[in-house]
């Protein structure tokens, strides 16, 4: 294929494939860490009763679990991040259907995109999950979650495991990024590259419809047995997450108009907002994860310490934040990665903003006051999808509506959030009020 | 012979009951340039769009080099497009980090027909010997002229242009309308150019001016100071 659409894509705009190829690449690592946690527990030389033990404990198919956690978790925010990436292409998609590719040929082009991307980022993913493993089998085993026998072993299947998943979530995430602009009419795309789309007519429905189910599966599992109801959690959070992640454009439609309270700086930044609500979800969706994915292990683990009076034991402890912080780690890459996307994209808006008058001070304040829009929308869906799926297996396991939230927790988490969106938005903002805005603009 | 563009009927209606187009109908014979001229929303980019496939009417049908438009799938019209149709817009629409010879390459690399070599139309726009050059360093008329040796580069039955000299001063916009003037003329190809610029609609042979989405007239082009005249009464209507 040399009809140039490849090379136009990679060298418009280079920090796009940033979000892509590093989340591919954290893909390519949490399965590797899977894997090679699965072959160290199978093949290390232990006795039945050692097996049996750990099968009690729940710990042997910790690798399995991992494993299908992380890809799970690549689906979701390689496809957003690939999403993204593809949005930005608007323009150049519409000129190439204009003058004579057809819709098939966009798709293969973005489809070639995201093989091309996902090659290099899955080489530098897999001796970083490598390392990661060897660091998480031997903390398993420092903190006696796991014998003493158990040693880091490398799953004989990682390469071609690890370039399946890359290129197949790639893939995925590429080809529903790819259905609207290969299918617009070019009079339509080249409107929309111009003013930017409108939301879809089918996105917030089945929205709508996930998180119904989401949370009509939580009220129906409060009232059965502990067991069941842990089971279903999982289907809970899903549905939970994709729902609110096609939700995302009107969620922060509505949450936009809180920034109006603060003064000509929020309206500006609410109107902003609003018209950019499709790209900032794609931010949106990896933090309601992170959000919701930390409270829900970490206050099930609180709630459960502070309602039994038992406090977890270390090993415990360490399992579940080793996790956590791993997928929190993720997660809160992927948004940086799309917020920078963002900014990128929309270089010309602070540059506008400063034509007409503002300096730079004010629009900057401009951005950080979206990133807090953005922000608190993050922590109320992640806090919803984490309440939906905890509550029920709150209830049927300690017979308690009330989760217990440590408060440093608590401020971390909002405070963490924050920090990441803020970074994400307005570092690139500032970086460009270095330029004169003539230069973004011609 | 059968006219290279051919609406019967067309109406255009948006989704929230806007209509863009009513009953319009157009025929545009080869080696004929066209001016279509109205006041901003009176319909003329829908028409634009309609006639070339970019854009389905509601109603109506549309020929474009033999071939009715409106039954055809999304692939098959493409396909029509890249094969008869040459483009030109206001903002260029040139991939910016392709070289010029890439970009004006771009329809055959897409499979449409190879009629004329990249080197024939650069030289035909007067830019021989700029092929390698990245198109981020041309000035906007040379970028416009990129754009009109990528129209021309598959031979196209008809040239669309819409407002092609929006953004160009009247000098470098008088090299332009020349260029598409020399596509009728010299390769007999029917040109259907959009503008509100009087100056630009001049160098024309028929103007058609559209008044709330109706062909208000529809005759000769005359000269540029009573084709002001023309749209300012049609205007006039409108207000």
């Amino acid at each position: 294929m040399r009809s140039g659409m490849i090379r136009q894509a990679l060298r418009r705009n280079p920090w796009a494939f940033l979000g892509p190829g590093a989340t591919q690449a954290l893909a390519a690592a949490l399965v590797t860490i899977g894997l090679c946690a699965l072959a160290s527990l199978d093949g290390a030389p232990l006795t039945a009763a050692q097996r049996a033990t750990m099968t009690e404990q729940g710990v042997a198919d910790i690798g399995v679990l991992f494993l299908v956690a992380s890809i799970y978790l690549s689906i979701l925010i390689v496809g957003v991040t690939m999403s993204t990436a593809i949005a930005d292409q608007a323009r150049d998609l519409a000129l190439f259907r204009t003058v004579g590719a057809t819709p098939a040929r966009v798709r293969r082009a973005i489809a070639a995109q995201a093989a091309l991307v996902a090659v290099p980022a899955t080489i530098a993913g897999v001796p970083l999950g490598l390392l990661f493993g060897y660091w998480w089998v031997q903390g398993l085993v420092g903190h006696g979650i796991v014998p003493g026998e158990v040693t880091f072993r490398v799953h004989g299947g990682t390469v071609p495991i690890a370039f399946a998943v890359t290129i197949g979530t790639s893939l995925f995430g590429a080809m529903i990024a790819a259905i609207r602009p290969a299918r617009l009419r070019p009079a339509v795309a080249l409107a929309e590259a111009a003013a930017g789309s409108r939301s879809g007519r089918v996105r917030t429905p089945l929205g709508l419809l996930l998180v119904g189910g989401g949370l009509a599966l939580s009220v129906v599992i409060s009232g059965l047995d502990a067991e069941t109801a842990d089971n279903a959690g999982l289907f809970v959070m899903l549905a939970m997450c994709f729902g609110t992640g096609m939700l995302g454009p009107v969620l922060l439609r509505m949450a936009a108009p809180v920034a109006r309270l603060f003064g000509p700086v929020g309206r500006v930044a609410a109107d902003n907002v609003v018209a950019r609500s499709r790209s900032l979800s794609g931010a949106l969706v990896p933090l309601t994860l992170a959000v919701g994915f930390a409270a829900f292990t970490i206050v099930l683990g609180s709630t459960t310490e502070h309602v039994t009076g038992v406090a977890m034991t270390a090993a415990d402890r360490w399992l579940t934040y080793a996790g956590t912080g791993v997928y929190a780690l993720y997660a809160a890459i992927a948004a940086v990665n799309t917020l920078i996307t963002v900014m990128q994209g929309r270089r010309r808006d602070p540059a506008v903003l400063r034509l007409v008058g503002a300096t730079r001070g004010h629009t900057l304040r401009v951005v950080i006051c979206e990133a807090l829009v953005v922000t608190a929308t993050a922590l109320a869906a992640g806090s919803v999808v984490a309440a939906a799926t905890l509550l029920p297996l709150l209830h049927t396991a300690l017979g308690t509506w009330l989760p217990w939230v440590p408060p440093p927790f608590l401020a971390g988490g909002i405070i963490g959030t924050a920090a990441l969106v803020v970074a994400g938005l307005a570092l690139p903002a500032a970086a460009m009020l270095r330029h004169p805005p003539i230069e973004a603009i011609g | 012979m059968e006219s290279v563009i051919s609406m019967t009927s067309v109406s255009r209606r948006y989704p929230r009951g806007v209509v863009a187009l009513r009953d319009v109908s157009l025929d545009v014979p080869a080696g004929q340039f066209v001016a279509v001229m109205g006041a901003t929303g009176s319909g003329k980019s829908t028409l634009l769009h309609c006639a070339a496939g970019l854009d389905l009417p509601t109603g109506g049908q549309v020929r474009l080099a033999g071939h009715d438009l409106t039954t055809m799938g999304e692939a098959q019209r493409t396909r029509l497009r890249r094969d008869h149709a040459g483009f030109v817009f206001q903002a260029y629409n040139l991939l910016s980090e392709l070289s010029v010879r890439q970009n004006v390459a771009l329809p055959f690399r897409l499979g449409g027909p190879r009629r004329h070599t990249v080197d024939e139309v650069l030289a035909q726009v007067g830019l021989a010997g700029f092929g390698k050059r990245p198109v981020g360093e041309l000035s906007g008329g040379q970028r416009q002229r990129v754009a009109i040796a990528r129209a021309l580069v598959t031979a196209p039955a008809v040239v669309f242009a819409d407002e092609p000299t929006g953004a160009l001063d009247p000098t470098t916009g008088g090299r332009i309308l020349a260029l598409l003037r020399a596509a009728a003329d010299r390769d007999g190809a029917a040109v259907l150019m959009v503008t509100h610029d009087p100056a630009a609609a001049a160098w024309s042979d028929r103007l058609v001016l559209l008044h709330d989405g109706e062909i208000a007239h529809d005759g000769p082009a005359p000269a540029a100071a009573e084709i002001a005249d023309r749209l300012r009464g049609v205007s006039a209507v409108a207000a």
